[in-house]
């Protein structure tokens, strides 16, 4: 379990950490979102003693990470994989890790097989390509066996088969009854990872909810509609009072409804539909809708309309 | 954790840990973080092929020049052999600590080690006490390489080794303490290395140059001009004594490590 509580972080006029408060909670995977320079990182270092506070707090299991003696028992972090000696073997790495905390070398050789480093253990890290270094900073996150997880973009630099490989560990350490905590930018892979998502954006707490709560509470209900009778569907919509937009010469979109409603009032009317299909909100999207305030760092917008777009929306 | 089970109550990580015990560990943890570093092996080598080599050539001098050197101590090839070699050491206790920053590895350093007084301790006795042991050895071997090559025009006495042997330990020793101290304090290679050279070799052969009276004060309190006075008895100015040359070393070492200390325990781990 983690707790944190009014965790504040300013550097000089910046305030990256704002008041923030919410629970990890363990036996779940919490997916901790929110676009770049939101304060992720600092919050999670924060967590970790690397960072002082301005002012609040952040325990682990009860007690500040730093009152932790010999922490990889209690909780494992990965957070910069590039942050290792490049001349160091990763298995002398590890060994490094293993021994600060008490931790029998043999366990250094089961997590390197646990997270597929094999024999590349006992090459310098500085050959290694940055999924490898992923790999090697979660060995060291399960070194100590500990009941909380904390992972900074797990992900980055991992192929498919790593990042698959990722999500089950996520489930079987959260299925374990561990506290996993795990930031990532890729909302999509929240969806399917996270059982419950901390938003943040610009330090400030966003949202506090379990991924199904988010999508339900954000999305607006939209109906995808095929028919050979676009402009009559459109007319007859607005006149019930569902606000309804035309895609393209066959296609609309409807919204606030359900595709039953639509399907039911175009069989009424004796509207032929050749597509009918609800719209279902992406995490994606409503992260979008809950940061759209709160993005410090914009990119250059194509401003000509794309029709994806507007099918999304 | 290879099928899914359960985990339980806290283990050793929320239990106590005692303090000497968890300072034992830390120890053994910064000692393989040391010996696994190629730079460490690269400085210890650089430091023993430039005393045994040159105790060698002085040993070899004097043996083909008996009637000045005749029955004079070996001991003198650790002395004047300890500060061309220093450097090797100071940069290897120094590049303990800096490049923990310059890499990042700080990060994952204080995840393991988060209590920070416990880190700073381990790490200042293993990168202080390795590179000032290490240093003591190649005195040793100094002296021995030069007696061997100089046989039998040096001699090699046990009381007068001792001395030397120990005032060579306590100028290593301040100056990696220094070393380390810099390292923590500037977080920072080349700006500690830099500093290092002003006060161990630039600064104290400087000053006085200029002929201004307070700028000779101030290199006779630089710890490059103690550790030339404690090893071979230059220069020989009023103000430098045996006793002021110890104090001058022990505060240079002390203030750096309390200034370096200070921000480790007090900063944020490497913003």
């Amino acid at each position: 379990m983690i707790e944190v509580r009014g965790l504040t972080k300013r550097y000089g006029d910046v305030l990256a950490v704002d008041d923030l408060t919410f629970d990890v909670e363990p036996g779940k995977v919490t997916g901790f979102l929110g676009p770049n320079g939101a304060g992720k990182s600092t919050t999670m270092r924060m967590m970790l003693g690397l960072d002082r506070p301005t002012s609040g707090t952040a325990v682990v299991n009860g007690r500040p990470f730093t009152a932790y003696g010999e922490p990889l028992h209690e909780v494992g972090a990965l957070l910069d994989a590039g942050a290792v000696h490049p001349g160091r073997t990763g298995r002398n790495h590890l060994r490094v890790a293993a021994r600060s905390n008490g931790i029998p070398v043999n366990r250094v050789d089961e997590v390197i097989e646990q997270v597929g480093l094999g024999s590349a253990a006992r090459r310098p890290i500085k050959g290694y390509s940055l999924g490898m270094r992923q790999r090697l900073g979660i060995a060291a996150a399960l070194l100590g066996d500990p009941r909380v997880v904390l992972f900074d973009e797990p992900i980055n630099g991992l192929d498919l088969d790593g990042v698959r490989w990722i999500r089950q560990l996520l489930r079987r350490l959260a299925d374990e009854g561990r506290t996993v905590l795990v930031s990532s930018h890729l909302m999509s892979e929240m969806q399917q990872t996270a059982d419950r998502l901390v938003v943040i954006g610009r330090g400030r707490l966003i949202a506090d909810a379990t991924t199904k709560e988010l999508l339900a509470g954000l999305g607006h209900r939209q109906v995808r509609v095929r028919t050979t009778e676009p402009g009559l569907l459109v007319s007859r919509l607005q006149q019930q009072g569902r606000p309804a937009r035309r895609v393209d010469d066959h296609e609309l979109l409807v919204e606030d409804s359900t595709a039953v409603q639509v399907g039911d009032l175009a069989h009424s009317w004796g509207i032929p539909l050749h597509h009918l299909s609800d719209l279902e909100q992406s995490l994606e999207q409503a992260f979008l809708e809950l940061t759209s305030d709160s993005v410090e760092f914009h990119g250059a917008q194509d401003t000509t309309p794309q029709q994806t777009q507007e099918v999304a929306r | 954790m290879s099928a899914t089970r359960t985990v339980g109550t806290p283990t050793m990580g929320a239990a106590a840990v005692p303090v000497a015990r968890l300072f034992a560990r830390t120890c053994a943890a910064e000692w393989t973080r040391l010996w696994t570093a190629k730079a460490t092996w690269w400085f210890l080598a650089a430091a023993a092929v430039t005393m045994v080599g040159l105790g060698t050539v002085a040993g070899f001098d004097a043996g083909g020049d008996p009637g000045s050197a005749q029955g004079d101590p070996a001991w003198a090839a650790a002395e004047f052999t300890a500060m061309p070699a220093q450097f090797a050491l100071l940069a290897l206790a120094l590049l303990t600590v800096t490049s923990d920053y310059a890499t990042g590895g700080i990060v994952p350093a204080l995840q393991w080690t988060p209590r920070r007084g416990v880190l700073f301790a381990a790490r200042t006795v293993v990168a202080a006490g390795t590179a000032t042991l290490a240093g003591v050895l190649f005195a040793l071997g100094a002296s021995v390489a030069g007696y061997l090559a100089a046989r039998p025009v040096l001699t090699l006495p046990l009381d007068v080794g001792a001395d030397v042997l120990g005032t060579v330990a306590f100028v290593f020793g301040c100056g990696t303490l220094l070393a380390v101290g810099l390292g923590f304090l500037l977080r920072n290679t080349a700006g500690s290395l830099v500093s290092v050279f002003l006060l161990i070799l630039v600064l104290p052969l400087l000053l006085p140059q200029f002929g201004y009276g307070w700028l000779t004060d101030v290199a006779d309190r630089l710890p490059g001009t103690c550790a030339l006075f404690l090893l071979v008895g230059e220069p020989t100015r009023p103000g430098i004594t045996e006793t002021s040359s110890v104090v001058t070393m022990l505060f240079w070492a002390a203030t750096a490590l309390v200034l370096g200390w200070l921000r480790l325990v007090r900063e944020d781990a490497n913003r």
